[in-house]
Parts: C-alpha cells; structure tokens; sequence
C-alpha cells in the first residue's frame, strides 16, 4: 500500500467539508436550541415579568416590571433562608461526598480484594434508584421511635433526635441521604482516574522505600488532580440544585428547615404559579453556580502540578 | 356502455351517502379522571352511551399526583380535555386562568342540576368569584375515627363531643405512654377548629383577612394546646394503620376512603372501633373537600359534556357510583337510597355533610394555605404565641392577596 501523499485540493473543499460537518451536527444543535437554550432563555425574560396564574391561558395578561422581582428577593426572608439552608446542607455533602468516594475509590482499586464488581454494584445502586422508593425506606430508618438511626444510636448509648421532625437535625438527615446517592457515581469516576495512573510510577516508588501513605499522597493525588477537578465541580453544581431528597422527605418542613433554592423555585413556580418571581431566583441560583464554577477553576490554575488543572 | 350505466352509478352513490350527510357521525368527548376514580369510570361510562348514542365518551387516566401538573400544562398549551375531574381545591385556580366554562346558564335550564339537590358547603366550592365553574361529583368529609374499646376501657361511653371532652378523653387516653390523638399542622386539620369556633380565614369579599379575630385566635390557642400537652405528636410521622391498630393513636380525624382501608387492612381491630362527627364549639363543622366536573373553555362540545354531567349527577347513578367506589354522593338525594340510608357509618357522614365548610375559592389559597400551616407550626413549637402568630399570618396573607 503506497503511503498517502497530501492530495491537491479544488477550492471550496474545506467549506463542503465544514458544511458536511454542521448537517451531521445540527440535528443536536436544533434539539439544544429549542429545548434548552430557548427555554434558558424564555426563564430570562420571564423574570423580568409578573407572570402569575391569570398569564396561564393569557400570556399578554403579564406586564413587564424590570428588576422589580429581584428586587423582591432581597427582601424576601424565605429566599434567605432557602440560600442558608442549601449551603449549610452542600457545605456538609460535598466534601463528605467528596472524601468517601475518594476512599472508596481506592480500596476498590487495591489488587487483593474479591469481589470488585459485586461491591462496585452495591455502591452505585442508590445512584440509579428512585428516589421515592429511597424516600419510603429512609423515612422508616430516620424515624424518632422504631427507626434503625436511632437504634443503632441507642446501642452506644445515645438517645437519637427526631431527625426528619426536628429543625435541627433535619438538613443533616436529608444531608446523609444525598450522601449515600451521590458516593456511586463519584466512586465509578474515581475508579476510572486511578485506573489512568500508570503502574510504574508506584513501582518506582516502591524501590525508593516509599510507604502508602506517602503514595497516596505524593502520587495518587497529584495525578489525580484532573479527576478530582470534575468530580469537586459536578458535585457543587449538582448539590447546590438539592431538591428531590427535601421535596419527597420533609416537603421543606419541619418550619422551612429544609427548604432548598431549587424547591424554593418548584414552590412558587408550580404551586403559586409565580413564574416570573420564580425565573428570577432560578437565574440568581444560576449565577452563584456560575461564581462558584469559575472559584474553583481559578483555584486550580493556582495549585502546580503535573498538567494543568 | 358506461355512460349507460353512468345515471344508475350517480343514483345509487347519492343514495349510500345522503343518509350519511344527514345522520350525525357520534361526537366524542375526551374526559380526564384521575386515580381511582379514573380506574373505575369507564365502569359506567357504557350506560351513559347507550342512553345517548350520539355521544362516545374517552376516559384518560391520570394518576391523582401527576394531574395538577399535567392540567396546567395542557391549559397552557390549549391540549386540555373537554372535560375532567377537578379538585376542589383547584378550582379557583383553574377558573382564574380562564380554563373553564363558565356554567350558570346550563345550570339556569337544567332540572336535573341545581345548587339545592347539593351539600351547601360542597356547592361552594365550584363557585369562583360568584360564577358556577364546577358541579360536585362526590364529596369527602372529614370526621373522628376512634377506638371504641379503648375509650370504653378508659371511662369513656360515648365519643367527645365537644372541645372541652375532646381535651379530656385524649388526655386520659394519653397517660399510658402513646398519644391521645393523631394531629398534624396541616390546614385540613386545623380549619375545622376555626370553623367549629364560628370564625373563617377571610370575609365573604375574600379580600380581607379575618385571622385576628377572636374565634381564630382561640381555636388556634385550643389546637396548640392539644400538642403543648403532649396529647398530640409534634413532628413525628407514624404509620397511621399500625399506630390505630395498636391505639398508639387511640383517635384521629380522616375521611372517608379510610373506612374501606381500616376493614380490610387491620382486620384484628373489627368491630372495635367506630367514626363520630367533629367535636362542637359554636358548630360541628368539619373541612369538606371532593372533586367537581368542570368543563373547560376550548372544548368544540359544550352540550354534550353538559349532558354527561347531568347523567353523572342523577340520583341513581349517584347510587351506583357509589356500589361502584364507595365514594360519597354530592347530590343529597342519593342519599335517601336505602343502600346508603341504612349504613351507619353513612349516616355519621350524612349528618357531617350537613355541616360541612370549604375552604375560600380564591387563586391565592395555595399561597394563603402555605402561610397558615407556616405560622401554625410556629406556634405549636412554641416558637411563636398565638397572638404573635395570628399578627403576623395576618400580614403574610394582606401582602398574597395585594398581588392578587
């Protein structure tokens, strides 16, 4: 077979080739267009209306009022409150979420253990399982008086709280719930980047007297640091949107203790009708996402290490 | 040779489709029903097309947590039915929007339909701004559900029937380690009391809020009495069946779906347990709730659904809807059946319905029920005082109702 040389090219080769290339991409960019940046974008105009109930039918029925509902939001004590409640609940998850994939991770990865896959199942089935199904199981184990927590809790001597009816100890109730869902997919994400980790930098490691620790931490976790930049970052983004665990357990009770952004948003949106009030946090929601993201990149440009972060 | 044939072919096509041009083709009318009762209507459907043939009826099944949802969304975007089972807590919703046909002048010829043939309290609610929008289907009342020989082994031989005996039996029931009544902060719960206490949450203009009033502030200082007490759990949620088998919750107010539910699943407990109307102050008034038929505004078939909702509201298929599902009648007629007459546990409704209130038709009661479950829980952690809470309710639902 004769090597190719670069063949001669007719002009407007390259553009029939980039027009080739858009059709076999518009079909996506078409269904992204209509169905999430329209929608993006209606939220974005909406919130710059007083779109209630009577606009349902009537869409001309809704004026526009500028910055009038973020105006509203400042003031409005359950947006607060919503806010402190969903970092006080992402500020115990994420690292805790973080911390025991991570260690999960690795004790899946070491070389002696049996059964890999029955284990590596067992730990991503929350992860796939319905959260109502979750909620039935886990309203029983939370329970003040017959539920496991509290029995398990009774058994080195402690008297458990009434998790899910006390303001207190609900937000970390519903925090050890988010946990044991989202410990599934960090762990398979984990598996895959220490799997990436070529083997002889342990040997070498090995020969040079280094013990686990000193491994782990010199060079599991730098090469990891690629790995652990998406895992922080999906992990924040997806817990800083808390919904389905406080809307199916506690529906934002006892008294507005778990009441999160995103169930704040479901509340007034679909209950109260709204729409306008309700796009307005969601885009405030979209923005501190947003802030959040780009401190955390900022913050890994800053950390050397092999690659860039 | 065809052109012979040609006067005898036009003949005989005229012939086949005048008939068609002038007989009506069947109209069919789409109809939501959800959870239940969606499972169980297409029971009775056939008999109201045998009876009018010119109307094929399509029942779609909608599971009752999905269909507030799903109706909104069909409104918005003009796919909602002809017709549909509407909650009554939805009504005012629906008919702010716009969504439903306004039915005062189908009611206004009707003789089948008229608001006297129903519950006052359960009318009400398809009543939006003094405009009929709904006609009730069947009702739901809330009444006590006690534990006969509990009571009976603790003094006691007949139910509470008043505030003051409603406080002592749970009382007395509560001294040997469970509670003296299932009771939450849900507004289903509390309302009654205000409403047995002769007060109400807003004036008739439903404009002005009536939560500082005396009889609220004291019905609301009676419910926080009964879980400051400890006869009444704050925060916990039990199995309501096994709490009521084991009499951990010796009483509890419920409707009546629950009556089947309690026969057939807490067999062991038969004959032991009993329902009596709400407790009294100034009335024995109880929360009534149900679902209405509504009509809404698109549909091309206004009459034909009219027609079947006056077949759903004669007295014997009132009758047969409840052999079928046991749900209670609106229609008062359908009550003197001697089917329904001659239960006793029907007669206990009965007379409930009699006295029966629905919350204010208002679009803002979703707002407005948020912020008097909000507050109520306040004041039952003792976060608040009663009058505290009752100021400030005051002022949560003056702000909803200002955007309204």
């Amino acid at each position: 077979m004769r090597a190719r040389a670069p063949v001669p090219r007719r002009p407007g080769y390259l553009r029939a080739r980039a027009r080739t290339g858009f059709l076999f991409v518009s079909p996506a960019i078409i269904l992204f267009g209509l169905f999430l940046m329209g929608p993006i974008i209606g939220a974005l105009v909406l919130s710059f209306t007083d779109f209630n109930v009577r606009a349902i039918k009537n869409w001309l029925s809704a004026s526009f009022i500028g910055l009038n509902n973020y105006r509203s939001l400042i003031h409005d004590p359950l947006f607060w409150i919503s806010l402190r409640n969903t970092f006080y609940c992402v500020a115990i998850t994420v690292p805790l979420t973080i911390i025991i994939s991570l260690t999960v991770a690795l004790l899946l990865n070491s070389k002696r253990l049996k059964l890999k896959s029955l284990f590596r199942l067992l730990y991503f089935l929350p992860v796939i399982t319905t959260t109502a199904a979750m909620a039935v199981v886990w309203r029983w184990i939370f329970n003040y008086r017959f539920g496991l927590a509290n029995w398990l809790l009774s058994l080195i001597g402690i008297h458990g709280p009434n998790w899910l009816g006390d303001p207190a100890w609900a937000i970390p109730a519903i925090a050890a719930m988010v946990i044991w869902r989202g410990v599934g997919f960090n762990m398979v994400i984990f598996l895959a980047g220490l799997q990436g980790i070529p083997s002889h930098f342990y040997e070498a490691a090995a020969i040079d007297g280094a013990n686990a620790w000193q491994m782990f931490r010199y060079i599991t976790l730098p090469l990891l640091r690629p790995t652990t930049f998406f895992v922080t970052i999906m992990t924040l983004i997806g817990h800083v949107q808390l919904f389905e665990e406080p809307f199916i357990m506690t529906e934002g009770g006892p008294l507005n203790a778990t009441l999160s952004v995103a169930m704040y948003i479901y509340r007034l949106g679909f209950r109260f009708f709204r729409l306008g009030y309700a796009s307005s946090l969601a885009y405030v929601l979209f923005v501190i996402i947003l802030m959040i993201t780009l401190i955390r990149i900022k913050v890994g440009q800053s950390e050397f290490g092999y690659g860039e972060s | 040779m065809l052109h012979k044939m040609l006067p005898y072919l036009i003949l005989t096509v005229t012939l086949f489709t005048t008939p068609m041009a002038f007989s009506k083709e069947p109209v069919t009318i789409t109809i939501w029903a959800m959870g239940e009762e969606g499972l169980n209507l297409e029971k009775i459907t056939p008999r109201f097309e045998k009876e009018n043939p010119d109307i094929k009826v399509k029942v779609v099944q909608i599971p009752w947590n999905l269909a507030y949802d799903k109706l909104i969304t069909a409104v918005a975007g003009g796919t909602a039915p002809d017709l549909a089972q509407v909650g009554t807590t939805w009504m005012a919703a629906f008919a702010a929007m716009g969504a439903l046909l306004p039915l005062d002048e189908f009611v206004a010829r009707s003789e089948i339909v008229s608001p006297d043939h129903f519950f006052p309290g359960s009318w009400n609610t398809g009543v939006v701004g003094n405009v009929v929008y709904g006609i009730p289907w069947y009702v739901d009342v809330r009444v006590l559900y006690y534990r006969t020989d509990i009571l009976h082994a603790a003094g006691f031989d007949h139910p509470p029937t008043s505030w003051e005996e409603l406080f002592e039996v749970a009382r007395v029931l509560a001294k040997k380690g469970n509670y003296g009544l299932a009771l939450s902060p849900h507004w289903q719960e509390f309302l009654p009391f205000v409403w047995q206490a002769g007060g109400d949450v807003l004036d008739e203009t439903l404009t002005r809020p009536r939560v500082t009033e005396p009889e609220f502030i004291e019905a609301l200082e009676f419910f926080v009495s009964l879980f400051q007490t400890g006869l009444a759990p704050i925060g916990e949620t039990i199995d309501l069946f096994e709490a009521f088998r084991t009499g951990f919750y010796p009483m509890f107010f419920s409707g009546p779906w629950m009556v089947e539910l309690i026969s057939s699943r807490l067999p062991d407990i038969k004959g032991r347990w009993s329902i009596a109307m709400m407790p009294k102050k100034v009335t024995r008034a109880s929360f009534v709730g149900g679902s209405n038929w509504a009509i809404f505004s698109g549909t091309r078939y206004p009459e034909e659904c009219w027609r079947f909702i006056e077949f759903m509201v004669r007295p014997d298929v009132q009758v047969e809807w409840y052999r079928i599902l046991r749900a209670l009648p609106a229609v008062k007629a359908a009550w003197q059946d001697p089917f329904i007459a001659e239960e006793p546990m029907m007669q206990v409704f009965g007379a409930q319905l009699e006295e029966a209130v629905a919350p204010p038709a208002t679009p803002a009661w979703e707002e407005i029920a948020q912020a008097i479950m909000h507050r109520v829980e306040e004041a039952i952690r003792g976060v608040r005082s009663p009058a505290e809470a009752v100021q400030l309710l005051d002022q949560d639902i003056r702000t909803i109702l200002a955007r309204f």
